[in-house]
């Protein structure tokens, strides 16, 4: 079960995109995706790298470019369908405004012959044109300090910038125009301990001094998750597997890949510390031809014959739990008491 | 090593590359087997003979059976080539200005016209505004047109030993035809002759040898230097790498092309034979090798294997041939065509100065340039003796760089799209 | 002693002489003159003085004449060619380039094997061919020479006509051959900086297409300096030898008749001072560019 829910400010229904490889095949990278994140709420998203979380945070910005293409599905953000719209209202309307997006890798997010002000001006032009070059120093220049960021970053050209610096004025950067929601796609993995915490600081900020109103934050750390956001996904060979609270996920999950997930991470947790550490065997399938049932199955410790019949749905049970798996919650429950012993 | 040959012959631009090369140099290797001849032997006499079949004229009179043709046309083709439209409206010209009516000459209809001019032309007149080379060449074109529709035969005629009378001997008609394969003498020129009357395409393929030749060596000097240059460079660092990267330096920025004048001017004509010159374009053409596997062996000295194999004691040489040299053979492959390539443009370029190698010896590619360029072939129109080359020069550089670049792609996957 | 230049010169200058003992006296008078009676060492330390000096004595092939009055008059024509031609070449070959790379599908199929065989061409086929095309069969543009020959150069609108004309051909062989290989490096520059990260995130963040177009165009152009910087040696020694096949009355004919008449020191001085040449484009350019970019600029301040 999620967090009680508020007024959704990103709600997606079924959502799938493919990349098209030069060879003219599809990859189905997010096959049938739906989420919903509250107003004041924050969604974790997680998986080992080549689960589709960051085609995902890609994808749900919906603005598509070769070789990621939209296929079907639904993205609403506060009320207003963008599936559908033409890209370049898209563009113009909703991104950096409604929806923003922090990247992976910050160090080479910044135009290197450019200095952070004047990208800034061209990010602020192409919403609202004419607005005077002053003006939009003013607003950078409060944003910037607002956030712990000295102003004289404005003036810099990227490659002045250390490392952490670059990613804190990436984040500034991405939320200019204050949108609703915000997309932080690992937006610390590359950084050493220190940067990391301020990153991470600064995002939650984002939400306390109310810059933002939602955010999707992507990681393959899930322990992360569990100190930055309310609710947690898991993902799968470009499906969900299991969603739920962050206590839920961390602490008391159902299906054998979240489980596999945990237990193959260091967790500095209470109460977590004393899981052995397994690593877990195989590799994610080939998404040109998946599976045809779990796609799991294949390095599933509970796999059965009829795992691999047909594909699995995401199904809610009584209790309010939602996963990917066929065995029945009680039952998954059982066998994992038994292993423990 | 199978395995890398079918991953360099996937890619695209490396097959067409190397099926252009393969072309070039098969018929450099198989064209001298079935023609033999001496490729500076002077055949004919007259300079640029277009390219044609050459016919013996006196064969096909007197020793080939004749045959008859009846071919529709013929008479009119006779007439249009000796006859043009130019010719015509020039006799209407004259015509004009002697005071005839304009509308009264039908220049399409040569019997009238003929009639008109033969009673109407007098050599002796001069017209108005007419200069006296457009009064030759009306006397030249007067005679020209004699015989013009004439039907009968042309009577050959040899002149008696005692009396000195004429006498008849053959009879030619202008339906008689003879077998070009029975004609005991006849050429192909395909691209003619040159300026010194050598066939041109003998010529050619000769001279694509020689100029592979001097792009080889050119290419082998250049990179045996690059390559002993960048690996100590590379590997030994400190003093040495300070001297040769100075030095590569200085070769970097003063252009090669201008160092090859020099040294090949005070070589001297006489001394310059095309292998001489071919080692002064390697001896001057190693920088860019030099630079690309000082960088590799750079990246590659302090990687763990050849960490290892210096704790084991190996010697310098050992550790540079066994475990440095495998990685940047591949670099090495590349530059050696890219040299290859610009050999054979600097041989071109110094030839058309004057400093290629000298003239009596082997054409090359750039030899045959120059001295289409010293005849003017260019401006009297005779491009068999100079497009075929800048062709064949072209095509040369296009598929060693084709080849370079597939290369490229293969052991470079970062470039693929 | 064969071919020696000087002695060609007595024996022009001595025609008509009919004692040895004048001939003999001119000789002398000659090698005197050029400094040939001294041993080879001491000549060459006389000349590398002379040349400290800007003096690089007589032509010998065009003897009165000074070897810095003939350069003089033939290096402002190599000049005023190659400068706006290389750079004209460079600009055109970045457009294109650029644009194939943001094309690429048909554009780019077409546009980049006819770039790479125009790129493999010798400065000098082109320059046939052009002239073969325009000069002898169109009969556009003159075959060869700076200007009417017929004429006397002066600062008449007529003479400068006759400039602009004969400039054509050879100008535009320079910027065709520029071009090819420009193009080439630019595209897969561009492609590279198209696929970069800062790249989708201006996309995301909302920026116009047009604008991040600005910024890529800019981001691979800017090593493309460096890039003129390093073939500049390359593309002025093909630009000579077209000079050449157009008999421009440049320094690449000066080298020409310095070789036909075995010139020593007009083809050491001709040399030097292309070299200057060089070294001076290679040096502004790499200064310009280390003000320019800022990548550099961050890195020397480390």
């Amino acid at each position: 079960m999620t967090t009680p829910m508020t007024r959704a400010m990103l709600e997606v229904n079924e959502l799938t995109t493919r990349y098209i490889t030069r060879f003219r095949e599809s990859i189905y990278a997010v096959d049938h995706v739906s989420l919903s994140v509250g107003d004041g709420k924050s969604l974790g998203i997680a998986g080992e790298s080549g689960c589709g979380k960051s085609t995902l945070a890609l994808s749900l910005i919906g603005y598509y470019f070769p070789p990621l293409h939209y296929t079907s599905g639904e993205i609403i953000i506060d009320g207003r369908t963008i599936t559908g719209m033409d890209p370049d209202e898209v563009r113009k309307t909703i991104l950096g405004r409604e929806i923003s997006y922090i990247p992976q890798a910050a160090m080479n997010a910044l135009n290197p012959t450019q200095r952070i002000i004047h990208f800034i001006e061209d990010v602020v032009l192409a919403h609202h044109p004419g607005t005077p070059k002053k003006e939009i120093y003013e607003r950078a220049r409060e944003r910037f300090e607002l956030l712990g960021l000295p102003a004289s970053v404005l003036q810099k050209y990227p490659v002045e910038l250390s490392g952490g610096m670059k990613q804190r004025t990436v984040i500034a950067t991405s939320v200019i125009l204050s949108p609703k929601v915000l997309i932080a796609d690992e937006p610390s993995s590359a950084l050493d301990v220190t940067s990391q915490k301020m990153v991470i600081k600064m995002i939650l900020d984002l939400m306390d001094k109310g810059i933002i109103k939602s955010l999707v934050f992507i990681t393959h750390e899930l322990p992360l998750l569990y100190n930055v956001t309310d609710d947690i996904m898991v993902m799968y060979a470009g499906q969900v597997v299991e969603i739920g609270s962050a206590d839920e996920i961390v602490f008391d999950s159902v299906h054998p890949y979240t489980r596999a997930l945990m237990g193959s991470i260091i967790v500095p947790e209470k109460g977590l510390r004393d899981v052995k550490l397994t690593a877990i065997p195989g590799t994610p399938p080939n998404l040109k031809n998946p599976p045809s049932g779990c796609r799991f199955a294949d390095r599933c410790k509970y796999v059965r014959p009829e795992c691999r019949v047909a594909p699995v749905d995401l199904h809610e049970t009584a209790s309010g739990r939602v996963y990917r798996c066929i065995i029945p919650e009680q039952e998954l429950r059982t066998l994992y008491e038994h292993e423990k012993r | 090593m199978r395995y890398m040959l079918g991953q360099i012959f996937s890619s695209v631009r490396f097959r067409i590359g190397f099926s252009i090369f393969a072309f070039i140099l098969l018929t450099v290797l198989i064209y001298p087997l079935i023609i033999t001849e001496p490729p500076l032997k002077t055949i004919s006499r007259g300079t640029f003979l277009s390219p044609g079949i050459y016919v013996n004229v006196y064969d096909s009179i007197g020793f080939s059976p004749q045959y008859t043709l009846l071919l529709d046309g013929a008479a009119e083709r006779r007439i249009a080539a000796k006859l043009n439209a130019d010719d015509r409206a020039s006799m209407k010209e004259w015509l004009v200005k002697a005071g005839l009516p304009e509308e009264s000459i039908d220049t399409q209809d040569t019997a009238a016209l003929l009639e008109v001019w033969h009673a109407n032309f007098d050599p002796t007149i001069r017209l108005p505004g007419m200069t006296n080379a457009d009064r030759n060449y009306y006397i030249r074109l007067n005679t020209a047109l004699d015989g013009l529709l004439a039907t009968e035969g042309a009577t050959i005629a040899v002149p008696d030993a005692t009396t000195g009378a004429l006498k008849e001997q053959a009879v030619v008609d202008q339906t008689s035809y003879v077998n070009i394969y029975e004609v005991p003498n006849s050429r192909v020129f395909p691209l003619g002759t040159d300026n010194f009357g050598r066939d041109v395409l003998t010529e050619l393929v000769a001279a694509t040898g020689v100029s592979l030749i001097i792009g080889f060596v050119a290419g082998t000097v250049a990179t045996v230097i690059g390559l002993l240059l960048g690996l100590i460079s590379g590997f030994l660092g400190g003093f040495v790498d300070d001297a040769i990267i100075f030095v590569t330096n200085l070769f970097t920025v003063i252009p090669s092309f201008i160092i090859l004048i020099l040294i090949t001017f005070s070589i001297g004509q006489d001394k310059r034979g095309a292998i001489t010159i071919a080692v002064v374009i390697g001896l001057t053409s190693w920088v860019w090798t030099t630079r690309a596997v000082r960088a590799q062996v750079i990246s590659l000295r302090n990687r763990d294997h050849v960490n290892l194999s210096r704790l084991s004691g190996h010697s310098t040489a050992y550790i540079l041939m066994a475990d440095i040299f495998p990685y940047i053979a591949s670099y090495v492959v590349m530059a050696f065509i890219l040299q290859v390539s610009s050999g054979i443009l600097a041989e071109a370029g110094l030839s058309i100065l004057g400093l290629g190698p000298r003239t009596t010896e082997v054409p090359t590619l750039g030899l045959m340039m120059n001295w289409g360029m010293i005849y003017q072939a260019h401006i009297l129109g005779k491009w068999w003796a100079y497009f075929p080359v800048i062709l064949v020069i072209a095509l040369i550089t296009f598929s060693l760089n084709l080849m370079q670049t597939g290369l490229d792609r293969v052991f470079n996957p970062t470039l693929r799209e | 002693m064969p071919g020696d230049p000087v002695a060609a010169i007595a024996a022009r200058m001595a025609q008509g002489m009919s004692n040895a003992t004048g001939v003999q006296a001119v000789y002398e008078q000659y090698t005197e003159l050029f400094g040939t009676d001294k041993p080879i060492p001491e000549q060459f330390v006389i000349y590398l003085r002379n040349v400290l000096r800007g003096d690089f004595g007589y032509s010998i092939s065009q003897y009165p004449r000074t070897v810095g009055d003939v350069i003089s008059s033939s290096i402002g024509w190599t000049l005023m060619l190659q400068l706006p031609a290389i750079l004209v070449g460079w600009i055109l070959g970045n457009l294109l380039g650029a644009l194939a790379a943001y094309i690429r599908k048909g554009f780019d199929r077409v546009l980049m094997p006819a770039s790479l065989f125009l790129s493999n061409l010798p400065a000098f086929g082109m320059a046939v061919i052009l002239l073969v095309i325009f000069a002898v069969n169109l009969k556009w543009f003159p075959t060869s020479g700076g200007y009417d020959y017929a004429m006397v150069p002066s600062a008449s609108w007529e003479f400068m006509w006759s400039v602009i004309v004969h400039y054509q051909l050879p100008f535009w062989s320079i910027v065709l051959i520029t071009i090819g290989g420009q193009a080439i490096g630019m595209r897969s520059m561009a492609i590279y900086e198209l696929n970069a990260d800062y790249v989708k995130y201006a996309r995301f963040l909302g920026v116009k297409d047009s604008k991040i177009i600005r910024y890529v165009f800019r981001n691979a152009m800017l090593p493309q300096i460096t890039g003129l910087a390093l073939s500049i040696g390359t593309m002025v020694s093909g630009a000579l030898v077209a000079e050449i096949i157009f008999s421009y009355p440049g320094l690449g004919n000066t080298i020409l008749t310095a070789v036909r008449g075995g010139d020593y020191p007009l083809i050491s001085a001709t040399t030097l001072i292309i070299t200057w040449m060089v070294l001076l484009a290679f040096f502004s350019l790499e200064i310009l560019y280390g003000l320019i970019d800022p990548r550099i600029k961050a890195a020397q301040s480390e």
